[in-house]
């Protein structure tokens, strides 16, 4: 029985980090309706800047974090001030591409730096025996991670129902020219929501980077890792992206648990979260929590 | 007045034309090689420190004048591990007149297999998989293939476990060079290892290991060989600590004993897992620099020469690049010696004299560089490594992989 309560717990924290490393993607489609595809080199940037600060300028790692996520929360605002901002208006498939230039840019930089094609792993600075209980173990940095997902998606879900900006935020998801025709600024909200993005990206990177090490090509996969996730999730739900997190955490851990190794399959934890993610697309096209939108002519 | 200057203007373009034409004698000749790999991209973490190991040996051997008057001029470009750069490249080096090849990786080796055919031209690359030698007569492994080395660590379970029939599970890239070995460990167990595959695991880009290493675990498999890269290895080895998996010594009862090949040790896994890459195994042909050798005080004088850093003075792939470069300048040397042009074709048949007395000894390796018609691994001897206090330390004496020689 530890054995499925172990599977259990790895698939939850697992799926933890999928959903903060989702809720990037979910924060800009929620309201500009663009899927960034440069999301994974933004994750890997947030990890080599929390790295930089920690290692190189000695700055305690908790600080060095929340340096890093303010550092990518104004990277991604420039980023969509300079290449992103001149497209409001144009079609939806040329931002993308720009999105598509843009994360061939941020790969020629970080190859610039040692971070490009060297490894590093980040100091230990938590307990090194895992908690433990029933059979079932969990590191720190895991927990750490999960806590910090927690944080981080409570705080985003209270900021977009409560807070001004955030509801203003939803207001221009739902309509842009009703949002603009009341006086919000829908240029400062896409910045906006960049720049949030940015600001999750350093978190879940940084996260992702304790727990496999610091590799250019392992961290910014991620932002593909991840894209069963933000569609099954609905692309634009906050609550999507952590349930749909979860569910494939779970679905990888079981298919890898049960399946894997018998009956000759082999890496169904790798294809398993496609096949689920395909069948309940069939059923909710727009994924878990995804709006339905009904259009009149 | 007038018939003085024209004498002494004739003088003068007849003394520069003269000049002009010994200019390339004086200079001595200019052997033309390439090198196309992962200088950034996918597996950059191994090219980059593999790329600077050529650049620097080519380096000290037109400075110091290894070829006398001669020089090598090595023109290395970055594919980013993309097949068709590199076939780009190769193309372009053909057209420039190279006389020998350094490739990189499985792929494009498997992919260029045929234009080496055609082309006749020696090849070297940084994948040392058992199936670049297959319908090929001009690639030539630096090393032990990953076949040698996982049959190498095979051997050392079977002989080193305390108790029964070792059970073993193979963890593997999702590739030709992650699957190269299994059919010929399978093929050694057939041929009389007595070792128990448990289960071939191919790993994706996990985030979490808890499942399969349990899973194994519940089958009593007690050792994994891995033939991937350090990255998906140090997120294993992670999982396993925490789940307090790990073997403190060869073969602990009720632990699970790491091993791998080349490309998933070093340092780059001990400066991804950190602590948790203790107790790892690791086998290559090459040696390691915090072991003192002539080799490993060649290597950091290399370089140290060129301002290179620690981290990529220590790489064992920076040794696999000046190592190439090594075996390139000796075959050189040898056609330049016996008084041979230097082309493909010569340096082809130097390669092929390459053995018995004629073996070469580069001091990276920790066995000597032998070829043949019929033997085209470099090095056959392995050296089983264990990390200990973060750096990886010499277990036992180098070693030849007995089942290579009788599954063949």
């Amino acid at each position: 029985m530890s054995y499925f309560f172990q599977l259990v717990v790895s698939g939850i924290v697992v799926g933890s980090i999928y959903a903060l490393s989702a809720l990037g993607f979910v924060l800009i489609y929620k309201s500009s309706r663009v899927l960034n595809i440069a999301h994974g080199q933004i994750i890997a940037v947030g990890a080599f800047i929390t790295y930089a600060l920690t290692v190189w300028a000695n700055i305690p790692i908790f600080i060095s974090l929340v340096f890093s996520m303010g550092i990518t929360f104004f990277l991604a605002m420039s980023v969509e001030r300079v290449f992103l901002r001149r497209l409001i208006g144009e079609p939806i498939i040329s931002v993308i591409m720009v999105t598509i230039g843009l994360m061939s840019i941020l790969d020629g930089l970080v190859y610039l730096t040692p971070f490009g094609s060297e490894n590093f792993s980040f100091p230990e600075f938590l307990p090194t025996t895992p908690i433990g209980f029933g059979g079932v173990s969990i590191s720190w940095t895991q927990m750490v991670g999960v806590i910090i997902t927690i944080i981080m998606i409570a705080a985003f879900s209270w900021f977009f129902k409560k807070s001004t900006v955030g509801i203003s935020m939803r207001a221009v998801s739902d309509d842009q020219l009703a949002s603009m025709s009341i006086g919000i600024s829908v240029p400062k909200v896409f910045g906006l929501a960049w720049a949030m993005a940015g600001l999750s990206a350093a978190a879940a990177g940084s996260i992702i980077g304790n727990i496999t090490g610091l590799n250019f090509e392992t961290l910014h996969a991620f932002g593909i890792v991840v894209f069963p996730v933000v569609i099954l999730g609905g692309l634009d739900s906050i609550l999507g992206a952590v349930v749909a997190g979860i569910i494939m955490g779970l679905i990888q851990q079981f298919a890898s648990g049960y399946l894997d190794g018998n009956w000759g399959l082999n890496g169904t934890g790798g294809v398993a979260p496609y096949i689920i993610l395909l069948v309940i697309l069939l059923f909710k096209p727009h994924g878990l929590f995804g709006i339905h939108e009904i259009e009149r002519v | 007045m007038k018939k003085n200057r024209k004498i002494f203007l004739t003088m003068l373009f007849s003394a520069v034309f003269l000049v002009a034409l010994s200019a390339p004698a004086f200079a001595g000749n200019v052997y033309k090689m390439g090198l196309s790999l992962a200088i950034t991209g996918p597996t950059s973490d191994a090219g980059n420190p593999y790329a600077k190991g050529v650049e620097d040996y080519f380096r000290l051997v037109n400075e110091t004048k290894i070829l006398g008057d001669d020089t090598i001029e090595c023109t290395i470009r970055d594919d980013q591990y993309n097949n068709d750069v590199t076939k780009r490249n190769y193309e372009d080096f053909m057209s420039q007149g190279i006389v020998f090849y350094l490739n990189y990786s499985t792929g494009s080796t498997m992919a260029l297999k045929k234009d080496f055919e055609e082309e006749k031209m020696p090849v070297i690359p940084a994948s040392f998989h058992a199936g670049n030698l297959i319908d090929s007569n001009y690639i030539f492994l630096p090393i032990a293939s990953y076949s040698a080395q996982a049959i190498g660590l095979a051997e050392y379970i079977v002989k080193n476990n305390k108790k029964g029939v070792p059970k073993v599970a193979l963890f593997i890239h999702p590739s030709a060079f992650g699957r190269g070995p299994v059919e010929d460990v399978q093929k050694a167990v057939a041929a009389g290892l007595k070792m128990e595959i448990i289960e071939v695991v191919e790993h994706g880009k996990d985030l979490d290991n808890t499942a399969m290493l349990k899973r194994l675990m519940s089958k009593g498999v007690q050792y994994v060989i891995s033939q991937t890269v350090q990255s998906p290895v140090a997120t294993m080895l992670q999982d396993a600590g925490r789940l307090g998996l790990v073997a403190t010594s060869f073969g602990e009862p009720g632990k699970i004993t790491f091993v791998g090949c080349h490309y998933t040790g070093g340092n780059d896994l001990t400066a991804l897992a950190g602590a948790s890459a203790e107790n790892f195994y690791w086998t290559t042909s090459y040696i390691v620099t915090n072991e003192p050798s002539a080799g490993a005080t060649a290597q950091l004088a290399l370089a140290k020469r060129y301002g290179r850093d620690d981290k990529a003075a220590n790489s064992h792939n920076y040794a696999n690049g000046m190592m190439v470069a090594q075996v390139a300048t000796e075959v050189v040397r040898r056609a330049k010696a016996k008084g041979k042009p230097v082309t493909k074709e010569t340096l082809y048949q130097e390669l092929l004299a390459m053995n018995g007395n004629n073996s070469f000894s580069p001091g990276t390796t920790v066995g000597p560089v032998t070829y043949s018609a019929t033997d085209k691994a470099g090095v056959d001897t392995l050296q089983l490594y264990v990390a200990k206090g973060g750096v990886f330390k010499s277990i036992g004496k180098p070693f030849i992989p007995e089942y290579t020689s009788k599954i063949k």
